[in-house]
Order: structure tokens, then sequence, then C-alpha cells
């Protein structure tokens, strides 16, 4: 019986703060006069919708496309890159130890919207900007990477390290002590870290918006200012196609979270 | 490798898993180190820290470089420019707006970060425990995180409007606040504003790292002090607390850092008006940059921003000091 | 391998002397045009009556669009052809960026200078020098909903001429209880809050330059009543022109102050008798003025091919007379429009562009615009009064025209 009203409440309280989201589908439904109107209706009044026009007219096949491209080289560049190094800071104490994880933290704090100019200066010395999307990739990581660190390392750190020590005891190396014992105690944090990395590299824009040139090659959110002219700003449209970027993203995270979020309750071993 | 090879048995995590040791006793020296000594933590630790030093640190030193400079959007690509000193950095702090700006984003810090953390707690807490749909509620509070800033910024632009915003209309209805309240153009509110969009956006990143963090923590130490004659808010203060310890310090110190990369609400909802009245640090340093093609001045902000984050990872880094290793 | 193709293409016309075709020309284009737009209408229009050439159009935002063509002077890729708004001329023509076309247009037979309007004659020259070619116009007039001034016991033949029958319509139309104001107009924290401002300020005698005249902090003491007394909604001062106009079409505003762009829209949303007036004047017979909105078409200095991008640039200008029936503004120059639509509101927004005067032009506007909207924020919100509000903005501004 608790447990339902435990449910009740919970529906309640995500109820309440999925309400901006419930406001993005209801303007997608609104016409311009409707959005603007006051007082504001909960409903939409005359509802219309215009998926396939948005979809197709605003060629987003293509822009999604480049922002999984986007998202995939990130993550899979920061897992590559991060992992041992936060294993290794969330393992070991020392000075040198703090003096790596503050540098890794410094490289996170500026903006992306401030760090374009100079990787712009300097991807054009490099000829990276002839490969647009490996440029955002590129630098989009360096934005991941200290993030993806700094959450895997907290993982790292609540791995028991007496189960480690065992296994190096027995005579195995750290190498695999790291694969198959650490790697796996730790991996809701990894894979928490590496959705939350993955989620928001998929909405990149500032690098991607300046580093892209080729609408072909642009991304998701890049294409949803199209929307935004001088004169114009056309909610609905912004609305629709936001509502067409996020559902599905939504619905496989809701998905897929039982496997995540659900699997941390039976994450510790101890 | 050969070890990787041989025991990739999935959904094993038991030590029994392990291959068999004898399997790697024909190895080199050199090639050991890099498995098992010192090598190892520094071939790993390397990989990141190049990355980082020539994609992250380089632009970093480059903006250093252009705040004592003078330096424009025009000017960018030459490396023949000036040096003016901390003329810059005269010139940015002098500003009227210099100290406004400063406290608008030391109260947006401040109270998104604290907010965020609260609420995030909390929310982690409810949905540790065991009722049907938490999981699935918890997944639906991702939403936040996927949506596009320019979108989340429209969003409650729209929602925090004055005459026809709907949570006037709400707080109308339920009598809370008969009369509107301009959210955005009265300059008592709009940073408010803003940072209740803020702390809206942060809540999920906050509550799931949370719930991972106090997944990790074993249920026997809770039972433990459960026989102990513990109550739960004994358990939370000498339990939970210090096992979260790395979470916390972590969490905090990159919500602060989130915070201060926040610039989709800023452009969307007030744009630091009415007149300065919600503008903050990142904000101004856009503006600097790229509104009036200042890039100079805009460097210099950031570079003074940086000295800021600097104080706040020092005290992150001391804080990973106490905490529980397993 | 393009390189190559044409090369060998080269070589083969050497050696055999026959018509064989060579790839066609790519133009690039930079606008700030949505689909359908002017770039993107030109585009088709040229690309079909010169099919050797082809058009690539590359929309750019608004807000971005001196940023990326300063990166692209930079890394070299840079566009043939691209949209400037009139008052970046300046920036970019004093920054070298833009290829400087009085001796292309002295040898142009279809561009006159002398045929543009002042406003966008003036946006267009640096120092005598031409460096753009104003592609169309727009400016800012009075729409209000007659109906309302029906109801309200106004005359809607008559719509306000001054300043004191434009306050005293606006409070009479203003209803709270039926959601309306009695104006909406944009004094945003933007460009668009300066674009807004300026044409009070001009009909009061002063300028950007003397903005803390007598008659400046009347017009902004002006504006102070209306916000004040609610007869404009405080959210003016966040919204855009766009979302202003919103509430106009919607019904919660009597009036708005916008310009044609917003035309389309208007027949589409309004449900009402709208009509379009001149901007009151300060008092009656003083001098009228409008803001000069709109842009040109520029050649960037590094464009690699300028002598087809000014023979396009020719081409568009030639197509003047359709700028305002294609893409909803008005020509820059004084062509005849034949059969306008709304031919009510074109006739007035074709006088109003009479008066309309460019912002600047300075190479530093924008550091001249921002402590505009500041010092307007500033005192429509009452952190200061009026008078210090403008004359910490005119401080400012003198640093910067003195530099």
């Amino acid at each position: 019986m608790k447990r339902y009203l435990l449910t009740a409440i919970g529906i309640g309280i995500t109820g309440a703060y999925l309400f901006p989201l419930y406001w993005m589908y209801a303007t997608a439904l609104k016409d311009d006069a409707e959005i603007v109107q006051y007082p504001p209706t909960l409903v939409p009044q005359r509802p219309f919708w215009n998926v396939g026009e948005v979809f197709f007219g605003r060629h987003m096949p293509s822009y999604l496309w480049n922002s999984l491209v986007v998202a995939v080289g990130v993550t899979a560049l920061v897992i590559v890159l991060g992992t041992g190094c936060a294993y290794v800071l969330g393992r070991a104490r020392g000075r040198w130890v703090d003096a790596l994880l503050f540098f890794v933290l410094m490289m996170q704090v500026l903006p992306s919207s401030l760090v374009v100019t100079p990787l712009f200066v300097g991807f054009n010395l490099a000829g990276l900007l002839g490969t647009p999307r490996l440029a955002v990739i590129l630098a989009q990581t360096a934005k991941a990477l200290p993030f993806y660190v700094v959450i895997c390392r907290a993982s790292f750190a609540g791995v028991p390290r007496d189960l480690e020590e065992a296994a190096l005891v027995d005579g195995h190396s750290r190498l695999a002590a790291f694969f198959h014992i650490a790697v796996p105690l730790a991996r809701n944090g990894i894979l928490v870290a590496a959705v939350l990395v993955f989620l928001q590299s998929f909405g990149e824009y500032v690098f991607a918006r300046s580093m892209i040139s080729d609408d072909g090659l642009q991304t998701a959110t890049v294409g949803l200012s199209a929307f935004l002219g001088p004169n114009t700003s056309d909610w609905h449209g912004i609305m629709t196609y936001s509502a067409i970027y996020v559902t599905p993203i939504l619905i496989i995270f809701v998905l897929l979270q039982r496997r995540i979020v659900a699997g941390l309750t039976a994450g510790a071993i101890k | 490798m050969k070890i990787s090879g041989q025991t990739s048995r999935p959904g094993r995590i038991a030590v029994s898993a392990l291959p068999d040791p004898t399997a790697s006793t024909m190895r080199l020296s050199v090639f050991d180190t890099f498995r098992d000594g010192r090598g190892l933590d520094a071939l790993l630790v390397l990989l990141t820290l190049v990355y980082l030093i020539v994609f992250g640190l380089a632009p970093i030193l480059y903006t250093v470089l252009m705040s004592l400079q003078q330096v424009d959007m025009f000017t960018l690509g030459d490396f023949s420019r000036p040096f003016v000193g901390f003329a810059n950095y005269v010139d940015v702090l002098t500003r009227p707006e210099a100290g406004m700006v400063a406290r608008h984003t030391l109260v947006f810090v401040a109270l998104s970060v604290a907010c965020q953390l609260v609420l995030g707690f909390a929310l982690a807490l409810f949905f540790q425990q065991d009722f049907p749909g938490a999981g699935i509620m918890r997944g639906l509070f991702l939403a936040a995180w996927i949506m596009p800033g320019l979108v989340v910024g429209g969003i409650w632009r729209w929602m925090l409007a004055g005459d026809n915003g709907v949570v006037n209309s709400l707080l109308a209805v339920t009598h809370l606040h008969p009369t509107k309240i301009f959210w955005m153009s009265d300059p008592a509110t709009s940073l408010y504003a803003v940072t209740i969009a803020n702390i809206w956006l942060g809540i999920p990143f906050n509550m799931l790292l949370l719930s991972v963090g106090l997944a990790a923590i074993p249920k026997d130490l809770y039972e433990a002090a459960q026989l102990d004659g513990a109550g739960p808010v004994e358990r939370f203060r000498s339990i939970t607390l210090p096992m979260m310890r790395a979470t916390l310090g972590a969490l905090v110190s990159l919500s602060v850092i989130f915070t201060l990369q926040q610039f989709d609400l800023f452009a969307g909802m007030t744009q630091g008006g009415p007149s300065n009245s919600s503008n903050v640090a990142q904000f101004w340093s856009w503006q600097l940059s790229f509104q009036t093609y200042d890039i100079a001045g805009g460097s210099t902000i950031a570079v003074l921003m940086i000295a800021v984050v600097i104080g706040v990872a020092t005290l992150y880094v001391r804080s990973t000091r106490h905490e529980q290793i397993g | 391998m393009m390189k190559t193709t044409a090369l060998a293409a080269v070589a083969l016309l050497g050696v055999c002397g026959s018509s064989l075709r060579a790839e066609p020309l790519t133009l690039d284009f930079w606008s700030v045009d949505q689909d359908g737009q002017y770039a993107y209408g030109m585009a088709k229009a040229y690309e079909a009556a010169h099919p050797d050439i082809k058009v690539n159009v590359r929309r750019v935002q608004f807000p971005d669009m001196v940023n990326d063509l300063a990166r692209a002077a930079m890394t070299g890729n840079v566009p043939d052809i691209s949209y400037v708004d009139n008052p970046d001329v300046a920036l970019l023509a004093s920054r070298g960026a833009l290829s400087d076309l009085t001796g292309m247009i002295a040898a142009d037979k279809t561009i006159d200078m002398e045929s543009f309007y002042p406003g966008p004659r003036g946006a267009a020259s640096v120092n005598g020098k031409v460096y753009a070619v104003p592609r169309g116009a727009n400016t800012l007039a009075l729409f209000y909903n007659a109906d309302m001034f029906k109801a309200h016991g106004l005359d809607p033949d008559h719509p306000p001429q001054t300043w004191d029958e434009f306050y005293a319509a606006a409070k009479t139309l203003t209803d709270p209880a039926k959601n309306v104001y009695g104006l909406a107009f944009s004094a945003a924290n933007s460009e668009e809050g300066t674009f807004q401002f300026l044409p009070w300020v001009q009909m009061a005698g002063g300028n950007y330059d003397h903005i803390n005249t007598p008659g400046a902090v009347e017009a902004l003491q002006f504006w102070q009543k209306l916000i004040d007394e609610k007869v404009a909604s405080p959210d003016t001062l966040v919204r855009g022109q766009y979302d202003s106009t919103g509430t106009f079409n919607a019904g919660n505003a009597a009036m708005v102050v916008s310009g044609p762009w917003e035309l389309p829209r208007m027949s589409r949303d309004a449900k009402f008798d709208w009509r379009v007036a001149l901007l009151p004047v300060k008092t009656a017979g003083g001098p009228r003025a409008s803001a000069l909105g709109e842009g040109t078409n520029v050649i960037p200095t590094k464009a690699k091919h300028p002598k087809e991008a000014f023979a396009m640039i020719s081409f568009m200008n030639a197509r003047m007379p359709t700028v305002w029936n294609d893409f909803g503004f008005l020509p820059a120059s004084k062509v005849d429009v034949p059969d306008p639509k709304w031919p009510a509101a074109y006739k007035v927004f074709a006088t109003a562009l009479e008066d309309a005067k460019v912002r600047g032009p300075s190479p530093d506007w924008v550091k001249i615009s921002k402590p505009i909207q500041t010092a307007v924020q500033a005192a429509l919100t009452h952190q200061t009064d009026a008078k210090t509000a403008l004359d910490t903005a005119q401080a400012q501004i003198d640093r910067v025209l003195k530099k």
C-alpha cells in the first residue's frame, strides 16, 4: 500500500518537473496567435501538427545523422582516452594526483563559446576545418573528457580495493585487474557518464555552428536555429522540431534506463 | 593481447573470471611495466593528459595571451599583435557594470548549485526507494538534459512571460499571487528568473549522479547501523554523507563549472537585461567578444573566470583527500 | 581533383579548340534569409538565367554574420557575395574586409548610386567609396487595430499624428480587464532596441551622437510614461519586434510599432481590420524620422570570383521593383513598384522611408548601440532617471567616437 502511495507522489513530482517538457509539446501544437495569446491556454485549442513538413522540409534526417556521428565519435573517444585515467586518479593518492585532478578540472572551465575562437584559429592552421565533423568531435571531446574523468573517478574510488589486491596477490596483472575487476565494478558510473557525454555531444551547438559550414554536414541543434530569422522567430516550428528531436531520445532513454539506472540498485557487490 | 582474448566471459565480475596467471608469465620486463607498474599508470594518465594539453590547455593559453594584447575579431589570425600589458584588465574592471556582473555571477552560481544539490539529493533519496515506476520516472527526469539549449531558453521565456506566461496564469488561478509578476523585465527578479530555469536544468544531473553514489553504498552498513539503534537522520549523517564524499565533491565542482558555462538561458530569456540586471560573467564575456567584437575584453573576463574556478578546483581537490577509499 | 579536371579541360580546349564546357562556376552566397526568401529566390532566378553558374546559398544567423565574415577573412574561405546589415558595412569596410565597388559600379550601366534613398546610400559608402549595394530597405510605422479604435470611439481614419495624440489614444485603448495594452513596441536589450528608439530621438532633435539632448531625454521620458502607466507591457523590455507584433496580431495590443516584414504574417493571423500609419511626430509640423532596416550585398575582399559576383549583384539590383511583392521589403531605390501587395501599407512605408536614417554610419556602431540599449532599459526600469541614463550613454559614445 505504502509503495503505491510513493508511486502517486512520484508521479506528482515527475509531472510537475516535466511541465516545461509538456509546454514544449503544447506549444508545438499551437498556431502563432495562440502561442502569444493571454491568458495562455493549457491545452491547445486548435491543435495542428506538421511533423512531416518539419522533419523532411528542414532536412532533419541529415542533421540527425550528423549529430549521431558527432555524438558516437565523442563518446568513443572519451571512453578510450578517459577511463584509464579516471581509474588511476581514483586509485592513487598523493600530491601529483591532486595536481592532475586539478589540471583536468581546469580544462573544463571555459564555456565552449569562449574556447571556440582559439580552437578555430588552431584548427585552421592544422587544416582540420576541411573535415569539419572530425574537428567538432575533437573539440567536443576536449570539453567532455574532464567531465567524464571526474565522474568516473568517483566511481572507481568507490570500488573496494581489496578485491583488486586479492587478484594481484593471485598473480594477475594490474591490467587484468583493471579490466576484470575495476571496470565491471565501476560500470554504472562509467555508463552513466558515457550516456551523459553522449547526450551532451548529440546536442552540441557552438562548435558545430562555427566549424561546419556545409549544411549537409551540419548537426541537428544548429539546424534548429534556422527557425530564427532577423525579424522572425517561428516558435511553433522550433517546438515541433524540438519535439521530433527530443521524443525518440527520451523513449530510448526510458527503455534503456532499466539497464542503466535500475541496475544501480544491484550495482555494489559488497 | 592474450589476456583479454582468453577471458572475455561476459557478465562475470568475480575474481574467478580472471585468466590463468601462468599464461602471462613469459613476458618481457619492459612490457611488464606497462601492465603492472607505474608505467601503466603513466600511460593511462598520459592519454588523457596529452589530449587535454593539446585541445584544452592550448586554447586557454591562447585566451590568456589575447587578454594581454590588443585584439579584435579581425586581428584574430594575426600573430603580430601589440601587447598592452594589463590594460584590458583595467578597462574591463573599471567599466560601470563590472561590480554588478561579479555580484550577479556569485548569486547565480551559489543559488543554482545549492538548490540543485538539495533538490537533486532529495529526489535521489526519494527515487531510491522501492516502488513501482521509480526507474522510469527517474529516467524521465533526464528530459531536461536532452532538450537543446535554445529550446530550454525559449520554453522558460514563454512560461515566465509577464502577460501571457503560464506560470503567472497558474499563480493567479491558485490565488498564490493574483497580480502579474514580470519575471524577466523587472530588474528585481530577472536574475532569479534565469536562476529558476537553471536549477530546473541542473536537477537531473545532480539526481542521477547522487543516485549512482547512493546505490554504491553497501546495504549492510545501514543494516548494521539499524541494529545499533541509529535513526534515519543519524544513518544519513554517519553513513550516507561520508560515503558520498567523492561523489559530492565531484558533483559540486562540476555543478559550479556547468553553472559558470550557462549561456543559452541568458541568450533566450533576458539577454542579460534589463540594463545588465541579469548579466553574468560568461554572458558578458560573450557579449564583448561577439556582439561588440572586442575579443580582448571578452578574453580578459574569461581569464578572470578561470582564476575563480582555480579556487573552486582547489577546494574540490582538497575534499578528495578525505574521502573513503573502499 | 577538381583542379586536375579543370586543367585537363583547359588543355583539351587548347588542343582541339572545341566548345567543350567546363564545370559550372559556383558562387558562394551567404545570407541571413530563410528558405524562399531573398537570397534563395535570387539564386534560383540567377541560375535559371545563367545555366553556367551555380549559386550556393548558405544561411548564417543574423547576429553571427560579422563574426563569420571576420573568421572567414582569416581562413580565406570567404563567400563571393554576402548579405551585410546596414550599420555593419562601415565596420567591415574599415577593417579591409570588403571589396571597393566604386570602380565596378561606375563601369556598370544598371547600378546608379544616386537612385538610392539617402539612408541606404549612406549605409553603402564609407569615405566616398562604395563598398555595398543596398538590396532593399525597411522601416518603422504604426500598425493599428481599426476595430478597437471604433469600439473606443476613436476615428480609425485619423490615426494619432503627434506624441500627445498617440499617448491619449494608447491610454484610451488600454483595457486591462480584456488583457489589452494600448501599444506594443520593443525596447529589448539588443540592436532591435536601438532600432526602435532612435527614430523617437531623431524626431526630438537628437541622434546617436547627441543622445543626451533635452529632446532625447524627453523621448526616453515619453517611453517611460508608456511603460509606467502600463499602456505598454513591461515585457516590452525582453520582447523583440516579432514577439511584440505577435501580441498585436492576437488582439492583446491595439497598436504596434513595427515594419513591413510583418505584413504576410499579419494578413494571416490578425483577424481584424488592421491599418498602417506613419509614426506620430513630436509636435504638429515637427520633423519626421524613421529607422532604416534591411541590408546590402557585398563582395568580401578575398572573394574568388569578384567579377561574376558583381554581375550577380547587378542582376539582383535590376530586380529591385520585385522585392516588395516577392520578399516583403521595400525597394532601396526610387523605382516604380507595379501593382504592390497591400497597397495602402506600401504607400505609408514608402513615405516613411524618405525620412529613414541609417544607424551611424560608424565603424564602431556596436559600441555606440550597446550603451543606448542599456540607457533605455535602465530608465524604463527606473534604475536611473532618463537624463542620467542618457548622460552615461553619451559619455561612453563620446569615448568611442573620439578614438
